[in-house]
């Protein structure tokens, strides 16, 4: 039995386990990698204290720091998926079979990426359709490719495929993309790019390998066809919080409500910090502070 | 000592925790960097009907993405 069980290992759930061991709070930490989201990042350079890191090197330098710790179970390769409360303590069991017991929660699970929802995207799923461009790019040479979404994740990924493919087609739902203009105007400068603003993705095309996507323009109301070999899928995420909705309120966007000052949820005994929770802005350097906040409050709450 | 053929992309994260895993448990391999290695893209496709890195080859077993139980299974780890 643990005092407090932390999910997540991305800078929120690192953030938690260093400042918990370092309070002596007996705790087990459960994730399936180091690194959380920016894992596949070619260049992060906004966590602070490091001019640039890329997203691998960042999650082995939270891996060691979290690792250094004396007396923190870790359990890696593993993932949470369902937790009991008995009133006393939590009951986790995780996806290899093993059973956690703990009396507080502290849920730094994430996000994950929001799918299309269109037919078309889970059938040619890989067979075209991707959504790691850092990994699938170079396999799009001299291709026709589709970004969509225009995101700061959009933005990027027409910044990586621009040295491979040959024709990128960028479509965004509004009026105009909304990722960093730094980023835009490098890739603008680019003519293999065609931006689309007001269209919405309908339909992915192909049988064997995606061969084209078919799309509305919503202000003339018109479908329309792109011959196209790739599409990526860049149009944000939703939070890991399935496993807990019976214990904590969720808004609508199925984020876990937190009490900002403490990051406590709305059960008296979970807390929860980062993409996975309702703050407003989601960065690597917020996660790991909030999660400070929340465990120095777990600490407040065991010393009373 | 099985046959193993990972076909990789130079920025691709699960492809360098593949690579790590093998290290790690002592697995060597054969490796084929296909953003540059046009035939071997298309062996990757062949094999694996898709275009997403990386494919895994383990005796003809064919793995797509760094599947971590399939591939200790596969390889017989622990």
């Amino acid at each position: 039995m643990f005092v407090l069980l932390i999910i997540g290992g991305g800078p929120g759930g690192v953030a938690a386990g260093v400042y918990a061991a370092r309070k002596k709070i007996k705790t087990a930490l459960v994730t399936d990698t180091f690194g959380g989201q920016s894992l596949v990042s070619t260049d992060v350079q906004n966590w602070v204290g490091t001019k640039s890191v890329s997203g691998f090197d960042l999650g082995k330098m939270l891996e060691e720091h979290l690792r250094a710790q004396e007396d923190i179970e870790i359990v890696d390769s593993d993932v949470v998926i369902s937790v009991k409360d008995d009133g006393e303590k939590f009951v986790a069991l995780t996806k290899n079979g093993k059973t956690l017991e703990a009396k507080f929660l502290f849920i730094a699970s994430g996000s994950r990426r929001k799918k299309l929802n269109v037919p078309g995207e889970h059938e040619l799923d890989g067979k075209g359709v991707a959504y790691c461009s850092t990994c699938d790019a170079p396999l799009f040479k001299g291709k026709v490719v589709a970004v969509v979404g225009g995101g700061n994740a959009g933005l990027e990924a027409v910044g990586d495929l621009l040295p491979y493919a040959s024709k990128i087609y960028l479509l965004e739902r509004g009026d105009h993309p909304k990722g960093d203009p730094v980023t835009l105007e490098r890739i603008k400068k680019s003519e293999k790019l065609s931006i689309f603003t007001n269209v919405q993705t309908r339909e992915i095309l192909g049988d064997a390998f995606v061969k084209g996507l078919k799309y509305a323009d919503t202000k003339s109301g018109e479908t329309k066809e792109l011959a196209v070999e790739g599409v990526f899928v860049e149009i944000g995420a939703v939070p890991n919080s399935e496993f807990v909705k019976e214990l904590v309120e969720l808004n609508k966007f199925g984020e876990i409500v937190v009490d900002h000052k403490t990051q406590r949820t709305s059960h008296p005994r979970i807390w929860a910090v980062g993409d996975v929770s309702d703050v407003l802005y989601k960065q690597n350097n917020i996660s790991a502070g909030d999660a400070v906040k929340g465990i120095l409050n777990i600490y407040e709450e065991l010393s009373r | 000592m099985s046959n193993i053929i990972i076909y990789s992309t130079p920025n691709c994260i699960y492809c360098k925790m593949a690579k790590e895993f093998f290290a790690k448990n002592s697995v060597t391999y054969k490796e084929f960097n296909v953003a540059d290695d046009e035939k071997a893209r298309e062996e990757m496709v062949a094999k694996s009907h898709q275009l997403g890195v990386p494919v895994i080859d383990v005796d003809g077993e064919i793995f797509v993405g760094f599947d971590r139980t399939g591939l200790a299974k596969a390889l017989k780890i622990q």
